[in-house]
């Protein structure tokens, strides 16, 4: 299996950042105001409306002088996490920050979750085939795989495999040393996958219609809904008359 | 107090089992707590033989319990003791359960024993007597022969603590001792109200009824006496059991035995003694749970302690290596099991060694287990009404057990933050979590959302869903039942009837095991 990926690299806020005290360029009052104000908010960047009150300078011009700095290469417009409607400038050299971006798992403002679905298997895959594997070993399995195109951090790999052992498709477990845990560390933090042995167990409340029925609160032996009348219950037991 | 959902329940059970008056009047009693007979009449409206049997037929099935305290009447302030009734939900609630404490004794002491119990479940409470003329009406053989049977299958039964002598059916409550010892003559009302009082705080006044009702150890479990080697040992166990307190106990014992077995097979009742069955049901569930979580050795193993454990204290069972090894070697697959494999059975397990008296013990809190369980059940409840973002926040929570905030919670799940923070307010809004607002003064106001799951509470809500619904199935069970009649001529239809019910009676099985999980097996939730 080969996936082509279209991240970056690296994770957006680890990158080095640039020093923002090189000369500005000559730019016309306006566009030199707002080049300033936005810079000097770095990797957080600053909302329009924001720009406006500050500056006080009107919306017919903002709106010239942004689009002339964006085609000079000297801001960019990003994706606020929080509100995609709300549209937010930052000098080019930075990198959004987490509470901007949303963090390493988002993209363009959204849950990347082509990426994390295809983490996922791949972590699920070589804990299987491990049997019993610390996050070490599942990172440097997946690595040497070679599948990813793009490198993945032993700290995604992490936060991958936790959201994995809450999901009950596999479970964090402390080593024995003996038996399966040989190959670990005695008292070391491993993982190990539930296929076939506990998936989430369907609970003796939740089989039943009454477990999961909106209108439970408003049923009663007389009322108008009642057990004798509950269709839900016709249904389950697929009683028709 | 029982909830209105609970005892519903309840009274449905009455309904089905003994019909509307009885039902009446164990409602009554649930709902109005502790009352005399003549509060049951004013409350229920019906007349005084009808409330005394009802009364009896309960009392008889061991839901009402009995107990007396002084009252003054007249204006003298003299006293007289006046009867009080209480029904006892939880053995209620066990009429449910028949089924299960039946395989129980099938399973351990054989098929036997079993009809034996079904007598004593049917009917409530039994001499011994009584017992055989049951046996000897259904069967032809020499009575003498089946009496002898019958009394080797009780003491089984009563060995295994299977069956137990009945409570005291009336005790007197005394106020206090000290009240107790000074003239019934010079006690004022009010000293009396005031003590009982006080003593609420420590026991209530059922508690304290239950107590006085309740027999020692010894007598519980002390067979009929008889010229058999069997009983003979177990008489000198119950003669070593035999406290200080119990002298007058100890001079039954010097009777002669052969007219103390005359007066024990005529007079003592015996009942089946529910707190074994849910304790075996406990034992069950908790095996069940390790063994799909950690394997069938495991199960084994800690099958095995628990049986081996002589007692159980702080939530907790302890046993020693040799007890452990025993049991082991006698439950299929034991016997191939190696020493090194069964101790690395117990690490897993999580339990803990000790040494005492230069024995290794082994000590497990089955609480955990319980608990475990709970969880299961709940978080299974969440998947399937909230799906499985929702499943995953909420384990997220279970597991921390603290407040978490909105957005790590979202970070941590892989959760949209829009998605993360409807979830959590779904859940919120249904009583599954308990929400704080924050509000943080930064750059400007910051509004933040922790979440966390209160499980006293959700364990209480979740106990009432599960009330309300097997009060449900009960109900849609009549339903059939009376449908089944009504189509009798028709075959295809009670065909389809017979199997609606059996499935409708097979989750309200399993339903119950869950509610067990909740109620009975509960000790202290955190």
């Amino acid at each position: 299996m080969t996936v082509a990926m279209s991240r970056p690299s690296i994770t957006p806020q680890k990158r080095a950042q640039p020093d923002s005290q090189s000369q500005p360029p000559a730019l016309p009052e306006n566009e030199r105001i707002l080049y300033e104000l936005i810079k000097s908010r770095k990797n957080m960047g600053i909302w329009t409306a924001d720009m406006k009150k500050e500056t006080g300078l009107q919306n017919i011009v903002v709106t010239k002088a942004l689009k002339s700095l964006q085609n000079k290469n000297l801001i960019k417009d990003v994706v606020n996490v929080h509100n995609k409607a709300r549209k937010i400038f930052m000098a080019v050299e930075f990198e959004p920050s987490k509470e901007v971006s949303g963090g390493s798992w988002y993209s363009e403002g959204s849950l990347d979750t082509e990426f994390i679905n295809i983490l996922r298997k791949m972590c699920l895959k070589h804990i299987e085939e491990l049997k019993v594997a610390t996050i070490e070993d599942i990172w440097k399995s997946i690595s040497a795989s070679g599948v990813l195109k793009v490198a993945c951090t032993m700290q995604q790999v992490l936060e991958i495999v936790r959201a994995l052992a809450l999901d009950k498709e596999i479970e964090e477990l402390k080593s024995t040393g003996v038996g399966e845990f040989s190959t670990v560390q005695t008292g070391k933090v491993c993982y190990r996958s539930l296929r076939g042995r506990e998936a989430p167990r369907v609970g003796h409340l939740s089989s039943i219609p009454c477990g999961v029925c909106p209108r439970i609160s408003e049923c009663t032996p007389d009322g108008v809904i009642s057990p004798m009348t509950c269709v839900y219950y016709n249904k389950w037991l697929k009683l028709e008359f | 107090m029982v909830s209105q959902d609970a005892l519903n329940l309840a009274v449905s059970l009455m309904t089905s089992h003994f019909g509307d008056l009885v039902a009446k009047v164990c409602g009554c009693l649930l709902r109005g707590g502790t009352l005399s007979l003549q509060e049951i009449v004013r409350c229920t409206e019906l007349s005084n033989s009808q409330v005394k049997n009802g009364l009896l037929v309960l009392i008889q099935h061991n839901c009402v319990q009995a107990f007396s305290v002084p009252k003054q009447v007249g204006a003298g302030g003299a006293t007289k003791s006046l009867t009080q009734y209480m029904a006892l939900f939880d053995n209620i609630l066990h009429r449910m359960r028949f089924t299960k404490f039946l395989a129980i004794v099938r399973d351990d002491l054989g098929l036997q024993c079993e009809t034996l119990l079904e007598g004593l479940l049917q009917h409530g409470r039994l001499t011994f007597d009584q017992l055989v003329v049951r046996a000897t009406s259904k069967q032809s053989e020499d009575s003498s022969s089946i009496r002898d049977v019958l009394r080797k299958n009780l003491e089984r039964l009563v060995h295994g603590q299977y069956v137990e002598r009945c409570p005291r059916p009336e005790p007197f409550i005394a106020p206090t001792s000290e009240e107790a010892t000074a003239s019934a003559r010079r006690r004022s009302a009010k000293i009396i109200h005031f003590v009982l009082q006080s003593k609420e705080e420590t026991h209530s006044l059922e508690q304290q009824a239950m107590i006085a009702a309740a027999l020692s150890h010894a007598e519980r479990f002390s067979v009929i006496t008889d010229s058999g080697c069997e009983s003979s040992d177990v008489k000198d166990a119950d003669k070593q059991d035999v406290s200080v307190g119990d002298k007058r106990k100890f001079e039954v014992l010097e009777l002669d035995e052969e007219v103390q077995a005359a007066i024990t097979e005529n007079e003592v009742l015996w009942r089946a003694n529910f707190q074994k069955f849910v304790h075996c049901l406990e034992k069950k569930a908790c095996v069940a749970n390790v063994r799909s979580r950690l394997g069938l050795d495991a199960g084994v193993v800690l099958e095995a302690l628990i049986e081996s454990s002589d007692q159980e204290k702080d939530n907790s069972v302890k046993a020693s290596m040799d007890g452990i090894l025993e049991a082991v070697r006698g439950k299929p697959g034991g016997i191939s099991m190696t020493l090194e494999h069964i101790r690395i059975v117990l690490d897993q397990l999580g339990c803990s060694s000790l040494i005492e008296d230069n024995n290794v013990f082994y000590k497990m809190d089955v609480q955990r287990i319980i608990e475990s369980c709970q969880n299961d059940e709940v978080e299974s409840l969440v998947l399937s009404r909230y799906g499985k973002e929702a499943y995953r926040i909420f384990r997220l929570l279970i597991k921390k057990g603290s407040l978490v905030e909105t957005e790590q919670i979202s970070d941590i799940t892989f959760v949209e933050k829009k998605v993360a923070q409807g979830i959590l307010y779904k859940l919120w809004n249904d009583d599954y979590l308990y929400m704080q607002k924050v509000i943080s003064m930064g750059t400007g106001q910051l509004q933040h959302f922790l979440w966390k799951v209160e499980k006293h509470s959700l364990w209480e809500l979740v106990l009432n869903h599960m009330y309300h619904a097997a009060l449900n199935l009960n109900q849609k069970i009549g339903h059939i039942v009376e449908q089944e009649q009504e189509v009798l001529q028709a075959r295809e239809k009670r065909e389809q009837l017979r199997k609606s019910r059996m499935i409708l009676e097979m989750s309200l099985l399993k339903l119950d095991d869950a509610l067990m999980l909740f109620h009975d097996f509960k000790r202290q939730v955190v």
